[in-house]
């Protein structure tokens, strides 16, 4: 959960358990406490005192989603600059005062926002709002930082994805596939080309625009005193002036009836893998807390279909991630258009079209019969479980408020996503299945390793 | 009127406390509350089987760990990854279940079995609600006593495994980690991050029973929960019932086996192709009872413990080097090891190894000053605390306590511990264990472009990767 390097940034889901592994169970009520400053800025707090720590969450309205033409990976490179320093806090001194003070922090980019927090001893609330504020307030936009972190985001590129097997692909290639609207089908780490070619003024106008207490959610979850917690934030965030409200780019997707298929060549890659990818339905509507279960059918926990039926049964299979929203968000975390989408790494002894074939076996003999009782139950109980799991910590109750108040401005889905998840039949399962997930509205892309990289083993 | 009157009031009052503010500095914290850990209640049961119990009814759920003293460690010589091969079978049918009928069941009660391997540790993690306990402990044990390594799941495991070490070969890191671990280890079993080909076909029911049967015996056994759970009197039942026919058997005397002594080593594994390079810089360092153990974590912390580092300000932020650079300390039983970890872009390789070998000099050659020292205290005591929020934090450092042998009240006295180390302390744990003298330096990358300057640094073998 805890992320050791400063503005990591990009969130690549690594488990193969699919998300959604983040909402209470139904014995599990998260309170909360939510509200607006005079600047727009919004506020959600959630107190849960048996361990002293705080998580300070705070999201930012922007993510990759938001950038234009020829400025890929910007929201991504300005995340980075968060860290260099504003009028009280010297360059690096963000880290100093946080790891010194026993905390942890971080910085990450997603698709539809960007988000920073830090955990720390709760003694340390104050200090925490105070860093958060000053770079929100005030933050050190220079020629000389804006060069310093290009460097930083070109390594994490080489870092995180060119020096990677399969995450070329997906941060480059699949959303220039799945999607044909510029907004959704750009690299989220950006080019090289790009990157170099951002100026400080671009990054002024980025921080004006987007970096607005309007434009922000904050929230608290821990060991604190609400009446404390709300002068504090009144204190350091309660005079930061508003801005314009940022125009929303027009991200609507062409209506399309035939996926597309393409193979790519991974020179890192030892092991074939594929994606299989469809426009999904809109977030929060029944047909889409059908496709969210039916994908935990296939994905979560032991007995579910994939593992029982490919990794064993068929033996073609040996990782793989799944989900709304997949590779960077998940259910709970984009805005439309979303999709379903699922990343399958496989035996080399079996062709891609193969392993392809018995995914969507999985999915069309779900339309077809439907999902007996007992299994249905089944699932609940794992999904019921591993939402008491995730909400232990006070980061992941901050992040889920947050996330929840930005996305839907229902906080309270905290505990109603997983109600809505429930009420879910298998008829449902089987209508949703069908209208969204069959083979002709499918994208399709092999990543095959390169004959170079095997000729090395 | 009225109103409007009454908000301008508290506007003003506002902005007069915002003014009052001064943002020039960091707040003043008031004092850390402090926290006490859950009271932990342990007992052994005649058969050996120690049993701690750890009392936390803040979420409806345990979190329980059968942990064995019997990890990588205890892999035969011929066999490297045969723990970790045991700890993948044993949930794949026991006596009385097929794989299928023990997932089902789980799944059913929302609870999940997995079995992990470390250095020194062979642990049963098991989860699930408070009100599944029984069930859960129940299957925990038919895992731990009854597995039976079906054939042909055990064929199944055996060319997955193949397929996930091809995999994980295709990340330069688990190849440093391979290379750097097989030179500072020689011929101890910590020499292997993972299987080799050769040893996963040598996986049998033959072998996996033996280890099982050797080393998965109550008397080397800890089983520990934590959570919310029944009555002391009912849970003791439960273990009981489920744990109290298990036969105790003495184990094979411990072998000695020493660790080899640090020696200077140059290894390029050629990773064609490669666009950075992954390196490794280190040497043999402490176990966690070593008097050593603190002065070096807190000389790791300062060194490359986080953003607040000194390789992270230098490599990173002052030199733009690389995208990170830490240290990894790890304290195994017979011998840990302590590595500097960066990947640096392929052109400037060489003067960023001068630069670690630099920092890692400067450790040995001048004690920390007082401001480093204050802070990485404050940074470890908060990570401790942080790390206990969740169930699995606590249980987790409860295992450790005893599969190393750690005295009891090694939490509870664990932040008095950090905050009595001196720098003089950090110094001298640092010519011991952190300096470059004798230090093995492994970097992943593509030879044809970083052998040049590598060897600046001396004389150089290269290996090829995926061999």
């Amino acid at each position: 959960m805890i992320r050791k390097l400063a503005g990591w940034g990009l969130t690549l889901a690594v488990c193969a358990v699919s998300a959604g592994a983040a909402e209470p169970a139904a014995e599990v009520h998260i309170p909360f406490e939510k509200y607006k400053l005079k600047n727009g800025m919004r506020v959600v707090l959630s107190r849960d005192s048996s361990v002293p720590v705080i998580a300070v969450y705070l999201l930012y309205d922007v993510g990759s989603r938001s950038e234009e033409q020829g400025r890929t990976g910007f929201a991504h490179l300005f995340e980075h600059m968060m860290f260099e320093g504003s009028a009280n806090i010297k360059k690096g001194g963000h880290f100093g005062f946080v790891e010194g003070n026993g905390g942890q922090m971080n910085g990450s980019t997603h698709p539809d926002y960007t988000d920073y927090y830090e955990t720390m001893p709760s003694n340390r609330l104050a200090l925490a709002l105070w860093l958060e504020s000053d770079r929100m307030r005030s933050l050190d936009i220079s020629a000389e930082n804006l060069k310093n972190q290009q460097e930083a985001v070109k390594q994490e590129r080489r870092l995180s994805f060119d020096n990677q097997p399969y995450n070329t692909a997906i941060v480059d290639r699949w959303p220039a596939m799945a999607f044909s609207n510029f907004q959704s089908s750009h690299s989220l780490i950006g080019s090289f080309e790009d990157l170099n070619a951002a100026s400080v003024d671009d990054v002024k106008n980025f921080f004006r625009t987007y970096y607005a207490p309007n434009n922000a959610v904050l929230s608290i979850a821990g060991d604190f005193q609400i009446a404390e917690a709300k002068k504090l934030v009144e204190d350091y965030f309660g005079d930061i002036p508003a801005q314009a409200q940022p125009k929303r780019p027009d991200m609507t997707e062409a209506v399309r009836e035939k996926g597309k298929t393409e193979t790519v060549q991974d020179p890192h890659a030892r092991v074939p893998g594929l994606i299989v990818g469809w426009p999904g339905p809109k977030r929060h509507t029944p047909e889409w807390y059908a496709l969210y279960m039916l994908d935990a059918l296939l994905t979560s926990g032991e007995s579910s279909r994939l593992r029982l039926n490919m990794i064993k049964g068929k033996q073609s299979l040996l990782q793989y991630q799944t989900n709304l929203g997949w590779p960077f968000a998940g259910p709970q975390d984009y805005k439309e258009p979303g999709q379903y989408a699922a990343f399958l790494v496989y035996k080399p002894n079996f062709k891609g079209e193969e392993v392809l074939g018995q995914f969507q076996d999985e999915i069309d003999k779900i339309v077809k019969e439907g999902i007996p009782a007992k299994e249905l139950e089944r699932v609940k109980s794992v999904l019921r479980y591993s939402k008491v799991d995730g909400l232990q910590t006070s980061l992941s109750r901050a992040q889920l408020l947050a996330q929840f108040e930005a996305l839907d401005g229902k906080p309270e889905m905290i505990d109603e996503d997983f109600t809505n998840l429930f009420t879910v039949t298998s008829a449902q399962i089987q209508a949703a299945a069908g209208k969204y997930l069959g083979a002709e509205r499918r994208d399709v892309m092999y990543i095959q390793p390169a004959p170079a990289a095997e000729g090395k083993q | 009127m009225k109103q409007r009157i009454l908000t301008a009031f508290l506007l003003a009052a506002g902005l007069a406390q915002a003014q009052s503010l001064d943002r020039t500095k960091a707040p003043a914290s008031p004092p850390p509350r402090p926290y006490k850990l859950p009271p932990t209640f342990e007992t052994k049961l005649p058969n050996g089987l120690t049993i701690v119990l750890a009392e936390d009814a803040r979420v409806p759920m345990i979190t329980a760990r059968l942990a064995f003293v019997a990890g990588n460690k205890k892999d035969p010589k011929d066999i490297p990854g045969l723990a970790g091969s045991l700890a993948s079978m044993l949930t794949q049918g026991t006596k009385t279940r097929t794989y299928k009928q023990l997932a089902e069941e789980l799944d059913t009660i929302g609870a999940a079995i997995t079995a992990v391997t470390s250095a020194d540790a062979l642990t049963i993690n098991g989860s699930s609600l408070s009100a599944d306990a029984p069930r859960l402990i129940e299957l925990m044990a038919d895992v731990a006593r009854n597995a039976t390594f079906p054939a042909e799941e055990l064929t199944l495991h055996v060319q997955n495994r193949r397929q996930s070490v091809t995999l994980q070969r295709g990340q330069p890191a688990y190849l440093a980690n391979e290379e750097f671990r097989k030179r500072i280890y020689g011929d101890h079993p910590y020499a292997h991050v993972g299987p080799t080909m050769g040893a996963i076909d040598k996986v049998d029911q033959q072998a996996l029973g033996t280890f099982r049967d050797t080393w998965m015996v109550p008397n080397n056994a800890y089983l520990i929960l934590v959570g919310k759970f029944p009555a002391r009197a009912e849970i003791m039942r439960l273990i009981t019932a489920r744990f109290g026919s298990w036969q105790q058997k003495q184990m094979p005397a411990a072998e000695s086996r020493k660790v080899p002594e640090p020696t200077r080593q140059i290894v390029i594994v050629d990773r064609p192709g490669s666009v950075q390079a992954d390196v490794r810089i280190g040497r043999v360092a402490v176990s966690q009872t070593d008097q050593d153990y603190f002065p070096e974590l807190m000389g790791s912390t300062i060194e490359g413990g986080g953003a607040h580092s000194r390789l992270f300000e230098d490599i990173r932020e002052k030199r733009g080097f690389a995208y990170d650079a830490h240290t990894e300390p790890a304290a195994f039983a017979e011998g840990g090891v302590y590595a500097v970890v960066t990947q640096i872009r392929n052109d400037v390789v060489g003067e960023a190894l001068e630069a670690v070998l630099g920092h890692m000099k400067q450790l040995t050659a001048e004690a920390v000053t007082k401001e480093e020292l204050a802070d990485a205290k404050n940074s470890v005591n908060g990570f401790y605390l942080l790390r206990l929020e969740p169930q699995s934090g606590l249980a987790n450092q409860l295992v450790t306590i005893k599969v190393m042998g750690l005295p009891k009240d090694y939490l509870e006295t664990y932040t008095t511990k950090v905050n009595s180390v001196e720098p003089e302390q950090i110094q001298a744990a640092a010519k011991k264990y952190m300096g470059p003298e004798n230090a093995a330096i492994v970097v992943v990358g593509d030879a044809s472009k970083i052998s040049e300057q590598v060897g600046k640094l001396g004389k150089v073998e290269i290996v090829k990767a995926n061999q």
